[in-house]
């Protein structure tokens, strides 16, 4: 009875404080709130910058050339067999007339090229596959499991050479977009922690004689205490509402912004969002609101000292 | 109702507030305590509601010996003791009932007594009109006036009050000591820390001066003399 009695009359009281004292409420609300929006930047920038790397990954491609010729059976042999390697995503065949015209299409305005192609009797390509893996660190043991002696002499060229700088750049580019992430990270934590702690501390000190006064009226520390701890909760539920609509709305607004400029990107932030709300959204309000209730332990403390 | 054996009170590092105080102070009495400033009058309540405790010697209130109190047990001390203070300590957050309110609502007390008591204390000290005003809307003789209402919820067996009328003038003085009287004249122990002469003078009262943290002076229907 007593218990209860005391657990509405917390909750009333927090009420009370919250809305007595809007504007203070609104600052620390603000603070909380800009500190979300930092993080999800953070989170912002990160996915969108893997599903870019990702993006790359995906379309690069190896072209293994195949003397001129070599018959289209020994090429769709070989097709097959790398179709086979569970490190291959795919392998289209491109058949010597193929080559040709396309070929002559890219150098359409080139007459000297166009000319000297006419000079050679019948068709200098061969027939050519184009692979994909699933990972670009996987081509090099594509290509040498080409190396078989069933196919090897067929082979004319690999362009492995022209790719191998283009792989090693996105793979250190994705590397360095991962450890600077998290580092980045690990940094705005650090500060909104920090942050959150301070602005909190404030909110206390602000209401260190109101404290004192509860102590001599004979207040237990837990009565004088659970409102403001129950505060910090409401400030962690509100801020992450305000900035759970925050994000939604900006996402909308930067979704063309970033189709148009990340061209060719399937990924879409909003739906991110949206597929990890309760995660993102979920795990911040828990740490906001953990960090709120023990910051509000260790700054009251001193003040119930009455 | 009050006994201090050879009280002494150093504040760290090494003020000493009190030295060798005894007095017992019965039930029902109404005392001054005077002396100048420095004297050692704010420690001497404070030791009499645990905000400060003895560095020598024991303080027992009733027959509870408040020297060593646990933290957990102050609440239940206050909750017996009225205080005054001449800041008033009032919440400003909270309307004149809230406030009086509080000190019941702390204590566990139920919607029903609290309904009742509360009107009840603030017709005693004149503010039945004014409940639904925050501390800021009122003069300093009204908020003293809430503050003691405040102290009057557990219908406490004594009474401290610090210089409760440090910040007020003279008429606004004289009303805090006429319901601080009437208090005392329902039975409750009255201790007032105070400053000034008139007042002390004309109360009659027993008179403790506090000099250098020591007793100087215990009469009986004392004066004020500095
Ligand atoms: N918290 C404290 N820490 C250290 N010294 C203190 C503390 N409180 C009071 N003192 C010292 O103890 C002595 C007695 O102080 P006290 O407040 O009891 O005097 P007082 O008689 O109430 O004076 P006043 O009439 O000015 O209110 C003073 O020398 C004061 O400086
Ligand atoms: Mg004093």
């Amino acid at each position: 009875m007593s218990f209860f009695l005391s657990a509405l009359r917390i909750i009333r009281f927090a009420f009370q404080n919250f809305f007595r004292n809007f504007w203070l409420s609104v600052i620390t609300m603000s603070v909380f709130v800009l500190t979300l929006i930092t993080v999800n930047a953070l989170i912002f920038i990160n996915v969108l910058g893997s599903a870019t790397v990702q993006s790359v990954q995906e379309k690069v491609e190896v072209s293994i050339y195949f003397e001129p010729d070599t018959s289209d059976d020994i090429v769709k042999s070989a097709q097959g067999y790398l179709l086979g390697l569970s490190q291959v995503r795919n392998v289209t065949f491109v058949s010597a007339e193929d080559a040709l015209v396309a070929f002559k299409e890219h150098h359409q305005n080139d007459a000297v090229i166009l000319d000297s192609l006419e000079e050679i009797d019948g068709n200098p390509f061969g027939s050519a596959l184009v692979i994909s893996a699933w990972s670009p660190d996987d081509f090099t043991f594509i290509l040498e499991a080409i190396e078989t002696p069933e196919y090897q002499r067929y082979i004319k060229k690999k362009d492995f050479t022209d790719y191998e700088a283009v792989i090693s750049k996105i793979q250190n580019l994705s590397d360095r977009i991962r450890i600077g992430g998290l580092v980045l990270a690990g940094f705005f934590i650090l500060i909104a922690i920090l942050i959150i702690f301070n602005t909190i501390r404030v909110a206390t000190y602000v209401h260190r004689d109101e404290i004192g006064i509860m102590k001599l009226v004979g207040a237990n520390d837990w009565f004088v205490r659970g409102p403001f701890l129950l505060e910090a909760i409401m400030y962690s539920a509100a801020s992450t509402a305000i900035m759970v609509g925050i994000v939604f709305l900006s996402m909308r607004w930067l979704e063309p912004w970033v189709s148009t400029y990340f061209g060719g990107i399937d990924f879409s932030a909003q739906q991110f969002f949206l597929d990890n709300a309760l995660l993102i959204f979920g795990s911040q309000f828990l740490v906001l609101s953990v960090l709120g209730l023990f910051t509000t332990m260790f700054a009251i403390r001193r003040y119930l000292r009455v | 109702m009050i006994r201090l054996q050879n009280v002494s009170k150093i504040y760290k590092p090494n003020t000493g507030a009190l030295s060798n105080v005894s007095l017992h102070i019965k039930a029902g009495e109404f005392v001054s305590i005077v002396g100048q400033s420095g004297s050692g009058k704010t420690t001497f309540a404070k030791l009499l509601f645990a905000e400060e405790r003895p560095t020598k010697g024991e303080v027992i209130i009733g027959d509870w010996d408040i020297s060593r109190i646990r933290q957990s047990e102050i609440p239940i001390l206050r909750r017996q003791i009225g205080i005054v203070f001449q800041d008033y300590k009032l919440l400003p957050r909270k309307t004149v009932e809230e406030n009086v309110a509080f000190a019941l609502e702390v204590a566990g007390a139920g919607p029903s007594r609290i309904k009742k008591i509360v009107p009840q204390v603030l017709k005693i000290v004149g503010l039945s009109d004014k409940l639904g005003r925050y501390p800021r809307q009122l003069s300093g003789g009204e908020q003293q006036r809430v503050s003691i209402a405040r102290s009057l919820v557990h219908t406490p067996k004594i009474l401290v009050a610090d210089e409760p009328t440090g910040n007020l003038d003279t008429i606004h003085s004289m009303e805090i000591i006429e319901l601080l009287k009437r208090i005392n004249e329902y039975g409750t122990t009255v201790v007032l820390v105070s400053h000034d002469r008139d007042i002390v003078n004309a109360l009659k009262k027993r008179v403790i001066t506090l000099h250098d943290g020591e007793i100087a002076s215990d009469i009986e229907r004392g004066k004020y003399m500095i």
